[in-house]
C-alpha cells in the first residue's frame, strides 16, 4: 500500500490521545473491562471518542480538533465527566499515570480485535508490556512538507514533553529511578526511535515505498516513532507523553506545544539540522530518568542546561504566541509545575506517604476525577 | 514384666481423633490437586467430596464428635470467607447503578417464588415452604469467595458475583430470623417471643458487625499500614467476632459478613491483606470444605432425590431469569449475565446450618422437608462450585 496523501487540516489545531487505566475499587490492581465500558459509554452522546487499546485494561479517549486550550479543556472535562459516569455504573476506578505501579504485565488480556491479535502475535511478551499509558498531541500543519520540517524541530522539544508529563516512577512494585520508566517500553519495539531524517514528502514516501518493499512494515500505524506524521488526519502526532494524572495537566501541555508549534512556524529561529540528533537519544534518557532536574546537551553549542531551565527560556521565547493563540493559561500551567514538581514526583511523594501501593492508585484515581 | 516397656502404646495401637482428619486432609489435597487438572473442575469440589466419602454416610472413619471438636476452625474459616466477602461490596456502586438492587431483588424473589411453589406443590405446609425457599435465597459465599480466589477472577461478573451473593446471604439470614419468629408463633403460639427473637438477632448481628469496624479502625490507625500485621490483627478480630457470635447465640453469617461491608465503607483508604490472610487461612478452608463434606448425608440425597432436583432446577432457573431480565440495562452482555446467573448457583453450608438451626428449634419443621432440601443442598455443594466455576470461565475472567 503507497503512502497515502497529506490531508488538509487547520494550522495549529490541536487534538490530545489519553491512554488511561481502568481499575478494581477493591484491590487498585488493573481490571480487564475495557469491553463493558465501552458498551456503557456507546448508550450516550459524549464528546471526543472512546476507543479499546491493546489490552482489555486500557482505554483510549480522544478529542476532536480544537483551535484554543480552553474549548480542548472544556472537552476533556466533558469526556472524563462521560466516562467517569459509566465508570461508577460499573464499579470500575479509571486513572492517569504512564504505569501501573504494581500489575503483572503476564496477567493482562489482549483486547479481542484482529489487529491487537496480529500484534500480539508478532511482538509476544512486548505487546502485554505495552499496558503502558501515553498522551498523543496531534499538531495541524499547513501542508505535508512544513508537517515534516515541524517534526524534526519538534525534536530538540522531546526532553522537555517527557520531563513535564512523566508520571510512570513506580514498575511492577518497585521504584525504577525513573521518571518516566514508560518510555523504557516503547524503546524495546523494534520500529521504535525517531523518524528518517527526510524534509519532503516526496522523499518520506520513497523511504515509506522501501520500508514497505521489505514487508517489515504495513502502514504507518507500524511505526513507533516518538513524533511521526499521520497523513490521514493532516497533523504531526507527538508520542513521547505518560499520560498524566489529570485532565487539566494533559490539556496545558497540548497548549504548550501549540505555541512552541506557532513560534517555530512563524519566527522559524532555527532550521532543521541532522546533527540535531547526535545527541537526542542522550537527552531524552536525561528527561526519562531525571525528569525535570535532567541535562540536556545543546546540539549546536554544547552548553549543557537543565531541563527544568530550558522550559523557563522556551516560556520566554513563546509568550507573545500564547497570548495569540489563547494558550497563557496552559503555560501558566507549565511554569506553575517546574516549581510544584511533575507527576513522577507527586506519585513518590504520595508512596512516601502511604508505603502502600494501591493506596497510591486509590488516590491517582481520585486526582484524576476531581483534578486536584 | 508388666512394669517394662510402659513408654510403649497400648496394642494393638488405637488412632487418636484427629487422626483421621489429618488424613482426610492430606487425601483431600490429593484430590483437589487431580480436579483441579482436569482444568474445568474447582479443587473445592474435590475437598467437599473427600469428607463425604471418609464421613458417617460411607467410611464412617470421621463421626459426628468430631465434627464438633472442629467446630471452631469451620466457624473460623467460614468467619474469613464471609468477611473476605463483605470487604468486597462497595455500597456506592449500588447508588450509581440503581438496575443492580432490581436485579438483585428479582433474583431473590424468584428464587423464593419458585422454591416456596414447587415445595406447596409436593404439599409442604405454608409456614415451612416459606422458611425453607428463604433459606434457599442464598448462594454460598464461602464457595463463591473461594472458587473466585482459586481462579483469580477479576471483572464484571466476578465483582456482581460477590455482590448478590453478599445481598442474597443477607435477605436469607434476615428473612430467616423473621420466619423463626413466624415459625414460633404458628407452633408454639408465643407472639412476644415471635417479635422479640428476631429483632434479638438483627440486633446483636448489627452490634457485632459495627463494633468490630469501630475498633478495628481504632487498633488499626495505631498499629500502622503494614500489610503483613494488619492482617494478623483483622484475623485476631475475626476469631474474636466469631467467639462472641457464639456467646450471643447468633450465627456469625451477618454480624462476619456485616463486619467486612462497615470496615470497608468507614475506611476511606484500600484495604489490602493477602487470600484468607495469608496461607494459614487457606489451610483452614480447606478443612472447612472438607468437614462440610463429612456433614453430607448422602442417605438424604437418596430419599429426596426426585424433589430435590425439582428444587434445583427451580432455584437455577429462577435466579438466570433473574439476572437475564435486568441484563441489559444493568449492562451486562446476554453472555456475561448467564454466567452470572449461573455463577450463583452453589447452597452451602451456611444454608445447611440455617436449616438444621431451625430444624432443631422447631423438629415439626424438619420432618416435612428436611431430606429434600438436604438432598437439593448436596446436590448444589457438589455441583454448584462446578457452576461458579464454569460460570466465571465463560465469562473470560479467569486468571490461571
Amino acid at each position: 500500500m503507497p503512502l497515502q496523501s497529506f490531508s488538509q487540516s487547520k494550522p495549529l489545531t490541536m487534538g490530545v490521545e489519553l491512554e488511561l487505566q481502568l481499575l478494581s475499587t477493591t484491590t487498585y490492581d488493573l481490571v480487564a473491562s475495557a469491553e463493558d465500558l465501552l458498551r456503557i459509554v456507546g448508550r450516550r452522546p459524549h464528546p471526543g471518542e472512546v476507543k479499546p487499546e491493546m489490552t482489555s485494561s486500557m482505554i483510549e479517549i480522544s478529542t476532536s480538533a480544537q483551535s484554543c486550550y480552553q474549548s480542548l479543556l472544556d472537552e476533556l472535562r466533558d469526556m472524563r465527566g462521560a466516562l467517569l459516569e459509566a465508570a461508577r455504573f460499573l464499579n470500575i476506578a479509571v486513572a492517569g499515570g504512564g504505569t501501573h505501579p504494581f500489575q503483572h504485565w503476564g496477567e493482562r488480556k489482549i483486547f479481542d480485535a484482529p489487529r491487537f491479535k496480529h500484534l500480539s502475535e508478532l511482538y509476544g511478551y512486548l505487546a502485554k508490556q505495552f499496558t503502558i499509558f501515553g498522551q498523543h498531541v496531534h499538531i495541524g500543519c499547513p501542508g505535508p512538507d512544513e508537517a515534516l520540517r515541524l517534526l524534526h524541530l519538534f525534536g530538540r522539544y522531546i526532553p522537555q514533553f517527557i520531563a513535564l508529563t512523566a508520571s510512570s516512577p513506580i514498575v511492577q512494585g518497585f521504584d525504577t529511578q525513573f521518571d518516566s520508566a514508560r518510555l523504557n517500553s516503547v524503546f524495546s519495539f523494534p520500529l521504535s526511535g525517531r523518524a528518517p531524517y527526510v524534509l519532503s514528502w516526496t522523499d518520506f514516501g520513497r523511504f515509506f515505498d522501501k520500508m514497505t518493499g521489505t514487508g517489515v512494515v504495513e502502514s504507518m500505524k507500524d511505526f513507533y516513532w516518538d513524533i511521526r506524521p499521520k497523513p490521514e488526519y493532516g497533523t504531526i502526532e507527538i508520542r513521547v507523553c505518560d499520560t498524566p494524572l489529570t485532565v487539566e495537566k494533559a490539556a496545558a501541555l497540548a497548549g504548550y506545544v501549540q505555541s512552541i508549534a506557532r513560534y517555530l512556524l512563524v519566527e522559524a529561529p532555527f532550521r532543521p539540522d541532522e546533527d540535531d540528533y547526535l545527541v537526542y537519544a542522550f537527552n531524552r534518557f536525561q528527561a526519562c530518568r531525571f525528569g525535570l532536574g535532567g541535562q540536556l546537551v545543546d546540539p549546536r553549542t554544547h552548553e549543557r542546561i537543565q531541563i527544568g531551565d530550558d522550559i523557563m527560556d522556551t516560556l520566554s521565547h513563546i509568550e507573545q504566541h500564547a497570548i495569540e493563540l489563547g494558550a497563557e493559561d496552559a503555560c501558566k500551567a507549565v511554569r506553575d509545575s517546574l516549581t510544584a514538581g511533575n507527576d513522577a514526583q507527586w506519585v513518590r511523594r504520595r508512596y512516601a506517604a502511604e508505603k502502600s501501593l494501591p493506596e497510591v492508585v486509590r488516590q491517582q484515581s481520585e486526582y484524576w476525577a476531581s483534578g486536584k | 514384666m508388666t512394669a517394662q516397656f510402659e513408654f510403649l502404646p497400648a496394642w494393638p495401637l488405637h488412632a487418636a481423633p484427629s487422626l483421621w482428619v489429618a488424613v482426610a486432609l492430606i487425601a483431600a489435597v490429593f484430590v483437589g490437586e487431580m480436579f483441579a487438572r482436569t482444568g474445568w473442575l474447582p479443587r473445592v469440589t474435590g475437598y467437599i467430596l473427600t469428607g463425604l466419602v471418609v464421613g458417617p454416610g460411607m467410611l464412617a472413619v470421621i463421626g459426628g464428635s468430631t465434627m464438633a471438636d472442629w467446630r471452631l476452625v469451620v466457624e473460623l474459616a467460614l468467619g474469613i470467607l464471609l468477611f473476605e466477602l463483605g470487604t468486597r461490596v462497595n455500597l456506592r456502586w449500588l447508588g450509581s447503578n440503581r438496575w443492580l438492587v432490581v436485579s438483585s431483588l428479582l433474583e431473590a424473589g424468584l428464587s423464593f417464588g419458585a422454591v416456596f411453589l414447587i415445595l406447596r406443590y409436593f404439599g409442604t405446609p405454608h409456614a415451612i415452604a416459606a422458611t425453607a425457599a428463604t433459606i434457599t435465597i442464598a448462594t454460598s459465599p464461602s464457595i463463591v469467595v473461594r472458587i473466585a480466589a482459586e481462579l483469580r477472577a477479576q471483572g464484571q461478573v466476578t465483582e456482581r458475583l460477590m455482590l448478590h451473593t453478599a445481598l442474597n446471604s443477607i435477605y436469607a439470614a434476615v428473612g430467616v430470623n423473621l420466619m423463626v419468629g413466624v415459625l414460633h408463633h404458628e407452633f408454639r403460639g408465643s407472639l412476644l417471643e415471635a417479635v422479640l427473637y428476631p429483632v434479638y438477632l438483627l440486633c446483636s448481628s448489627v452490634l457485632v458487625g459495627t463494633g468490630f469496624a469501630m475498633v478495628f479502625r481504632r487498633v488499626e490507625r495505631w498499629l500502622g499500614n503494614h500489610e503483613e500485621v494488619l492482617s494478623f490483627l483483622l484475623l485476631g478480630m475475626i476469631a474474636l467476632a466469631v467467639s462472641v457470635s457464639a456467646t450471643l447465640n447468633v450465627p456469625p453469617l451477618l454480624p462476619l459478613l456485616l463486619a467486612g461491608v462497615v470496615v470497608r465503607q468507614i475506611r476511606g483508604r484500600t484495604l489490602v491483606y493477602p487470600q484468607h490472610f495469608g496461607s494459614a487461612g487457606a489451610v483452614l478452608i480447606i478443612v472447612m470444605f472438607v468437614l462440610s463434606g463429612v456433614s453430607i448425608a448422602p442417605q438424604q440425597l437418596m430419599q429426596g432425590a426426585a424433589v430435590a432436583a425439582i428444587l434445583v432446577l427451580g432455584r437455577v432457573l429462577a435466579k438466570i431469569a433473574g439476572i437475564l431480565a435486568i441484563a441489559r440495562p444493568s449492562g451486562l452482555s446476554w453472555r456475561q449475565a448467564t454466567a452470572l446467573g449461573v455463577g450463583l448457583a452453589p447452597l452451602s453450608g451456611v444454608a445447611l446450618l440455617l436449616t438444621l438451626d431451625t430444624g432443631t428449634l422447631f423438629p415439626e419443621f424438619g420432618k416435612a422437608v428436611q431430606s429434600a432440601l438436604l438432598g437439593s443442598i448436596v446436590v448444589l455443594e457438589l455441583v454448584g462450585p462446578v457452576m461458579t466455576f464454569a460460570a466465571l470461565k465463560l465469562a473470560g475472567e479467569a486468571n490461571q
